[in-house]
């Protein structure tokens, strides 16, 4: 990273005998969208709360702009709880306009911001209601509005995407990466993760505490050993099995699964498949994310 | 990045408290808690205002009667005048020239009675039955008039007699004077005492159930990004406690326009210092004991919860107000002429004023009564400001501590111990 605007070093948190963290880092530069994955339990909401400042590490520290974080530096935090939580029988604009003032706005400043943010999250005109008349996707939408009102230099949103119809995902999604082009530094946790590859710079995936895998997406896609599909119809049944370099990973009808041990070149393989007769598919297997983050687990798992 | 100093500031507290307070007054005066609430109890004291006006009133008005005289008993109709105040009649009284011409008119109703013949012992023709206390008057007016004919025969001036009977009386030793004011005093004390205890208990619980609230519905955890717990919780106490006072206000304004010109009550304008005193006091009380009742309320996570965990906080409460009936009822009975109170009873009084749980309930007391010497009332002053830091800080740190833990009740040496 050359620029460095929230850096999480080295956090940890007991709760009793679990440690919910264990000596987690990770950073993230301005206009980046960072995403945040791994299981239930993992500690992604722990370690919001703790950048935040609603809840104490018992040791290591948040940095903002290369300096321990301070109350003030927070308030230049939009943030969605995982707990969703507003004011149910407030009036929509009223509260937003009351978060607003507590994040230093003006009042007139808050309720223009408020009026903005509800137009272009297509809940205009429902301002004046109480928030709990809103159906479920709404509150959702006004709670988003909450975390952005005030302009802040960064956005800290938990699960922002669970309970969305896609339509409103789309719209979410839409404003994170306008808020990134825009400067915003975004970190998000999802467990949708067909999204977070679309969405984010960078990903970050978490597994009972400690981060197991940080980088770009297609860092990660390709940081595991060289994979390739090579489809030879002209094959005998057992080809394959015993090549110099290259391991048989799996078989699939004519298609074969082939992993490179380190250094070996794709074109070794390649000329022998092409000695069984036609090749008709010979292509790099570059692992989802959502393969990645299975793969992840396991090896944790094992581990 | 740029780190301009002044985006850095960020915002004061005395802001953040009035955001919060603004918020929490503002949607609980609009609500229809407080506006039906106050509505009904203007109401009510209306009702009783007109009730009082029209029927209570009408209960106590003196009666008068219409009586007929003839020409030689008219002598009984200034004593029978004169007696009136005192026994709660007026008389309406008419000449007549004879009995026989003022029959009908009783028997129609015009007149409760005739009198007629000597003064001495006159004839009363009533219709049916006559009032007592117009016999009792008749009666007494007449012995008069009987007593006043002997002493004349007798030589004497009935006036005279009656100067030098009046004169006579006994010579009065009080050995312990009652004072009316040493009495009037020290019971506006326990007024205030126990309207500050009903205070805590309706408006505490109101934060108590808001905290909870605020936990309930999550939204705490975005306030907690914004502001610090101390503010926040201060915030809640201040906001919530000026609608209480507002309500007050309300209630009480509306009580004296209705009350004071109607005669129902008159405002004793020497015990305005005390007053004014004891609302310093209560001010005083009502934050302290809301603060602990608000830290006490965000170690659980649901509403039904609030009044067992606050139990602490609300036996402290009545442990104070049994303090004030135990020190100040012996003493309220000196003053009224009763036993004086054991020399030991005072200084367990001076000593419990002092301790900052207790003061809000006992100074006011001592305060009205003017046993409290000035240092002692501003050290009691000083001692509860302390404690109300003292608790706002800890409060702070119990709040934010368990704020966000949802489900089970912690423990409140838990809550202390981790700090956020």
């Amino acid at each position: 990273m050359v620029d460095r605007l929230l850096e999480v070093d080295r956090l940890a948190k007991r709760y009793g005998a679990v440690a919910a963290l264990d000596e987690l880092s990770f950073e993230v530069g301005p206009g980046e969208i960072f995403g945040f994955v791994g299981p239930n339990g993992a500690g992604k909401t722990t370690t919001m709360r703790i950048i935040l400042g609603v809840l104490a590490a018992d040791s290591g520290g948040v940095r903002w702009a290369g300096e321990p974080i301070t109350f003030a530096d927070r308030r230049r935090i939009g943030y969605m709880p995982e707990e969703r939580g507003l004011y149910p029988s407030m009036g929509v604009t009223e509260q937003l306009v009351f978060l607003g003032e507590l994040h230093g706005m003006t009042r007139d400043g808050a309720r223009a911001a408020a009026a903005a943010w509800l137009e272009r999250l297509g809940v205009a005109g429902r301002g004046a209601e109480q928030l709990q008349r809103l159906s479920h996707g709404n509150q959702q939408r006004v709670q988003l509005v909450a975390a952005l009102l005030h302009s802040p230099e960064a956005l800290v949103l938990d699960e922002p995407f669970a309970g969305l119809d896609p339509v409103a995902v789309d719209a979410m999604s839409e404003v994170l990466r306008d808020r990134a082009s825009s400067g915003m530094t975004v970190i998000f946790s999802s467990h949708q993760l067909e999204l977070v590859e679309q969405l984010c710079d960078r990903v970050g995936i978490i597994r009972a505490g400690r981060m197991v895998a940080c980088g770009t997406v297609d860092d990660l896609r390709h940081s595991g050993p060289e994979r390739l599909w090579v489809d030879v119809p002209s094959a005998p049944d057992g080809w394959g099995a015993e090549l110099p370099g290259a391991g048989l990973v799996r078989a699939e009808g004519s298609r074969r699964l082939f992993e490179l041990s380190p250094g070996i070149d794709d074109q070794g393989l390649l000329r022998a498949a092409l000695k069984t007769g036609p090749v008709r598919e010979f292509r790099k297997d570059v692992p989802s994310l959502a393969e990645l983050f299975r793969q992840a687990m396991n090896e944790e798992a094992v581990a | 990045m740029n780190r301009e100093p002044s985006a850095r500031g960020g915002l004061g507290s005395v802001r953040a408290v009035y955001l919060v307070a603004r918020r929490e007054f503002v949607t609980r005066v609009r609500g229809k808690v407080f506006v039906i609430g106050t509505a009904l109890t203007v109401g009510l004291l209306a009702v009783y205002a007109i009730l009082q006006i029209t029927v209570f009133d009408k209960l106590n008005t003196t009666t008068t009667y219409h009586l007929a005289f003839t020409a030689q008993a008219e002598r009984l109709i200034a004593p029978l005048e004169a007696s009136g105040p005192s026994l709660g009649f007026r008389v309406q009284a008419t000449q007549v020239s004879n009995q026989a011409a003022a029959e009908p008119e009783v028997r129609g109703g015009a007149y409760d009675a005739l009198v007629t013949g000597d003064p001495t012992s006159p004839l009363v023709v009533v219709k049916t039955q006559i009032d007592s206390t117009l016999r009792a008057a008749l009666d007494g007016v007449v012995r008069q008039e009987a007593l006043d004919a002997q002493l004349r025969a007798a030589g004497l001036n009935p006036a005279a007699v009656e100067a030098q009977v009046r004169g006579a009386s006994i010579h009065l030793d009080t050995l312990q004077p009652f004072n009316a004011k040493n009495l009037q005093q020290p019971i506006i004390g326990m007024i205030i005492a126990f309207c500050l205890y009903l205070f805590i208990s309706l408006y505490g619980t109101i934060i108590a159930q808001g905290v909870v609230a605020e936990k309930a519905s999550r939204v705490v955890e975005l306030l907690l990004a914004a502001v610090r717990s101390g503010q926040l919780l201060f915030g809640k106490v201040l906001g919530i406690g000026l609608v209480g006072v507002l309500q007050l206000a309300i209630i009480g304004g509306a009580g004296l326009a209705l009350t004071v010109p109607t005669h129902i009550l008159s405002l004793p304008g020497a015990a305005l210092g005390t007053v004014l005193l004891g609302l310093l006091w209560f001010a005083l009380g009502f934050v302290l004991y809301s603060l602990m009742l608000a830290s006490t309320a965000s170690l659980v996570s649901r509403v039904e919860e609030v009044g067992p965990a606050s139990l602490p906080v609300t036996m402290v409460m009545v442990l104070a107000w049994l303090l004030a009936y135990v020190v100040f009822i012996p003493d309220i009975t000196a003053a009224s002429g009763g036993p004086t109170p054991a020399p030991g009873i005072e200084n367990l009084s001076t000593i419990a004023s002092l301790i900052p749980v207790f003061s809000p309930v006992l100074m006011p007391i001592r305060l009205a009564y003017g046993d409290a010497p000035l240092w002692q009332s501003a050290l009691a002053v000083l001692l509860t400001l302390s404690s109300i830091a003292g608790v706002t800080w800890a409060g702070a740190r119990v709040y934010a501590n368990s704020v966000l833990r949802f489900g089970a009740r912690i423990k409140l040496s838990q809550a202390l111990r981790r700090v956020a």
